[in-house]
């Protein structure tokens, strides 16, 4: 685990052990990344804010489901379901009842949390491809009752929302994309602050232990429905955050934009990123949100010299998506992560193997 | 440990993925790269599909709006500006709609051409915000009112108009007591008029019978549909859906040997039913359709026609979807066109163009020939065709029939 560090690093302490991080190049690497992420929105221009935008409200959302999937080892395809439970719940409280956002998107969350609890149920007696299965459902209702129940939407089948306004401050039109950038940022980093952590307490240990050996984990005390349960709230809760932050940046709400798709995009993010870690998950989210408009900027600049390309560019994208999710699981199954870390190794050895 | 080595590796992958994520870039650009003599090029986003679920009349709808681009300006452009189109495909997926939306916002675009009613409905407060004119191949009630959605245009006769225009044409048709079986694609494109069809039999007391079916996606035919439409005693089935699955409907019909009769809206009433079918098959169903196809040879067709004759290409292959294609441009140009006259052309200017230069002539082309907005409804028009499929073509039985 991240407790495995360098030669001629001794831990004195108890509190001095538990640190995220315990070498200078870890530290220099943060301060790399926090000026880099303070940089960010005064280089880049509105357009590929945007994109980093929608990245930050996957990375919630790929360590939400990182959580169930690579830690408690709970298959879901109900990812986009769960996103819309969010997505819907928190518009139809701030847009119809006059809620005040924050106050919204929390009870959207708890209210994603409750209802992944219940559709985790069938997760106490069924494993692997069934609970897939089972999980498969609860999207499906949940998409069913999101096109059919007339009164979510007025029967206009969508719901627009007011641009974001914060107890009286409404977003600056101007500066729409950056003051959304400082808020998903603010928020992702809290997400992945909570999941590091939640690992490192003994409700976290109990998830992994129920991935790794179900049986074991209830012989040395682990209560598994209680493990399973809150895996799938905890989790749900986190997808639901995504879920309404996704309502209010884009402004309307659609079942278009949850379907079973999203489901699948999400959990090749966390297989590219790395099953069972924080650091991937948010690799995963960059990775396959990135892929499709890195396609595109390709398809654009050769596409004078081979019109069929942008022709078939979301085919192409499709089986680009394919077959990264292929090479990853043949190649590198543990991820992205296991590969920064990998390349970390070497450098740190050279010019030794190990 | 060397923990120099490490920053200096962090300090490259940092730098790395700062230089990726700033490589940014155009779309394709497809329209006239060429400048006019009267300055800076005129910018314009287009939405399209042409690999998704309604590809196969997107397409020749994306072709013809490109086509218009490509005529306008070797004859002069807007006022002498180029127009600059850039068309991406979205795949009829919402959310790629609105990646696109907001690249050609950085873009810097005057207006843009969407697509489908989903997108077109999630985009509408956005460009609305942006004060950006919005057109698309979606014909949505909900879009024509300008409290509503004050930057979207709808340039012909709404869905459910089409579907008014329908019924009255069956209860004329069947002497005014026949079941109509309602199929729709199962999206908000397609249950569109549903709603509106209904209170229009009552409104009107019609003695139809009116039952709405959702055409479920990936079906290999519809028989099951069918047979429950039969056990309604449907006679008339309208379908809002595009071409090929309403051509499956229709092959269907025929192998079971039913005595119902198809009225197509909008996107499935065109050629495209007809080739997708069979001639024998589409034989004698019916379409409604806003759009005069080319072999109707209306005034506002020989631009069309000149057009692709200079460019080699034979005008039967061209379908309604390019004609809707080339006009929905065309009423977007003719926007630009006068806001150019007055002074800037910019969203806010293309819009007041088009809600106060009055009457835009298609050459009797769209409806009944004029596309007018105002202030108060963005309506551009009430009227449609009505068609039957006789010998493998479009044969006109009403033309500007109005609800």
């Amino acid at each position: 685990m991240s407790n495995v560090t360098a030669t001629g690093i001794y831990h004195r302490t108890y509190a001095s052990e538990l640190r995220l991080r315990s070498t200078r190049a870890e530290y220099v690497r943060l301060g790399l990344m926090v000026v880099l992420l303070l940089v960010l929105p005064f280089v880049l221009d509105n357009y590929w804010l945007s994109i980093v935008n929608t990245i930050l409200i996957a990375v919630i959302g790929a360590v939400g489901l990182n959580i169930l999937v690579g830690y408690t080892g709970q298959i879901s395809l109900g990812q986009g379901g769960f996103m819309a439970v969010g997505a819907y719940s928190s518009a139809i409280l701030a847009e119809r009842m006059g809620m005040p956002v924050p106050v919204a998107i929390v009870l959207a969350v708890l209210l994603t949390a409750a209802i992944g609890t219940f559709f985790g149920l069938p997760g106490l007696r069924l494993k692997g491809l069934y609970l897939a299965i089972a999980t498969l459902a609860s999207q499906q209702i949940i998409e069913f009752v999101i096109r059919r129940w007339g009164w979510l939407t007025e029967d206009r089948g969508y719901i627009t929302l007011d641009r974001l306004s914060i107890f009286g401050w409404t977003l600056p039109r101007e500066s729409f994309e950056q003051s959304w950038y400082w808020i998903l940022m603010l928020l992702a980093l809290l997400a992945v602050l909570a999941a590091r952590n939640l690992f490192r307490t003994g409700l976290g240990r109990s998830f992994m232990a129920v991935r790794d050996q179900d049986i074991a984990a209830e012989a040395i005390g682990v209560n598994l429905t209680t493990a399973k349960l809150t895996a799938f709230a905890v989790s749900s809760g986190f997808v639901g955050l995504a879920g309404a932050l996704t309502a209010h940046y884009t402004e309307t709400v659609t079942w278009e934009a949850f379907t079973l798709n999203v489901s699948i995009t999400y959990l090749a993010m966390i297989i590219v990123g790395g099953l069972g870690s924080i650091a991937g998950a948010v690799y995963g989210a960059i990775f396959m949100s990135l892929l499709p408009v890195l396609i595109r900027t390709v398809a654009d600049v050769v596409g004078p010299a081979a019109p069929w390309l942008s022709n078939q560019l979301p085919a192409i994208q499709n089986a680009v998506f394919g077959l990264v999710i292929i090479l990853f699981l043949i190649i590198e199954p543990r991820g992205l992560n296991r590969l920064w870390e990998r390349m970390k190794e070497y450098v740190r050895y050279w010019p030794f193997r190990y | 440990m060397n923990a120099r080595r490490g920053a200096l590796i962090a300090s490259l992958a940092a730098l790395a993925l700062g230089l990726s994520a700033c490589g940014g870039g155009d779309g394709g650009d497809n329209g006239s790269a060429g400048s006019g003599d009267g300055g800076e090029p005129i910018k314009v986003g287009i939405i399209a599909d042409l690999t998704g679920a309604t590809g196969d009349v997107g397409k020749p709808y994306n072709e013809g709006m490109l086509a218009y681009i490509d005529y306008r300006n070797a004859n002069g452009g807007v006022d002498g500006r180029q127009i600059q189109a850039t068309s991406n495909d979205y795949a009829y997926e919402v959310p790629k709609a609105e990646q696109l939306y907001k690249q050609y916002v950085n873009d810097g675009v005057v207006a843009v051409q969407g697509w489908g009613t989903g997108d077109t409905e999630a985009l509408h407060t956005k460009v609305a915000q942006d004060e950006l004119p919005f057109m698309s191949g979606s014909f949505a009630e909900s879009l024509t009112d300008p409290a509503e959605a004050p930057y979207n245009f709808v340039s012909a006769p709404t869905y459910s108009d089409q579907m008014r225009i329908a019924l009255n044409w069956i209860n004329e048709d069947s002497g005014g007591d026949a079941e109509v079986a309602v199929f729709h694609h199962d999206s908000p494109f397609g249950l569109a008029p549903v709603a509106d069809g209904e209170a229009w039999v009552s409104e009107k007391g019609y003695g139809l019978g009116y039952q709405a079916y959702a055409m479920p996606a990936g079906q290999q035919n519809y028989v099951g549909l069918l047979s429950q439409a039969q056990s309604q005693g449907a006679k008339y089935i309208v379908i809002q859906n595009v071409a090929s699955p309403a051509a499956q409907v229709a092959k269907d019909i025929k192998a079971q040997g039913l005595d119902m009769k198809i009225v197509c809206l909008n996107w499935c009433a065109n050629e495209l039913f007809i080739t997708t079918a069979g001639a024998d098959v589409a034989e004698g169903h019916m379409g409604v359709q806003p759009f005069a196809p080319i072999a109707a040879e209306k005034p506002g067709h020989e631009e069309m026609v000149s057009y692709l004759e200079d460019k080699g290409q034979d005008p039967a292959t061209k379908g309604t979807s390019w004609v809707q294609g080339w006009m929905v441009m065309h009423v977007m140009a003719e926007g630009m066109a006068k806001a150019a006259e007055d002074g800037e052309v910019d969203g806010p200017s293309i819009k007041e163009a088009l809600e106060t230069m009055g009457g835009i002539d298609t050459g009797g082309v769209i409806g009944d020939g004029t596309v007018e907005f105002s202030a108060e409804s963005h309506r551009g028009s009430t009227s449609a065709g009505v068609y039957t499929m006789e010998g493998g073509k479009m044969v006109e039985v009403e033309a500007g029939a109005t609800p």
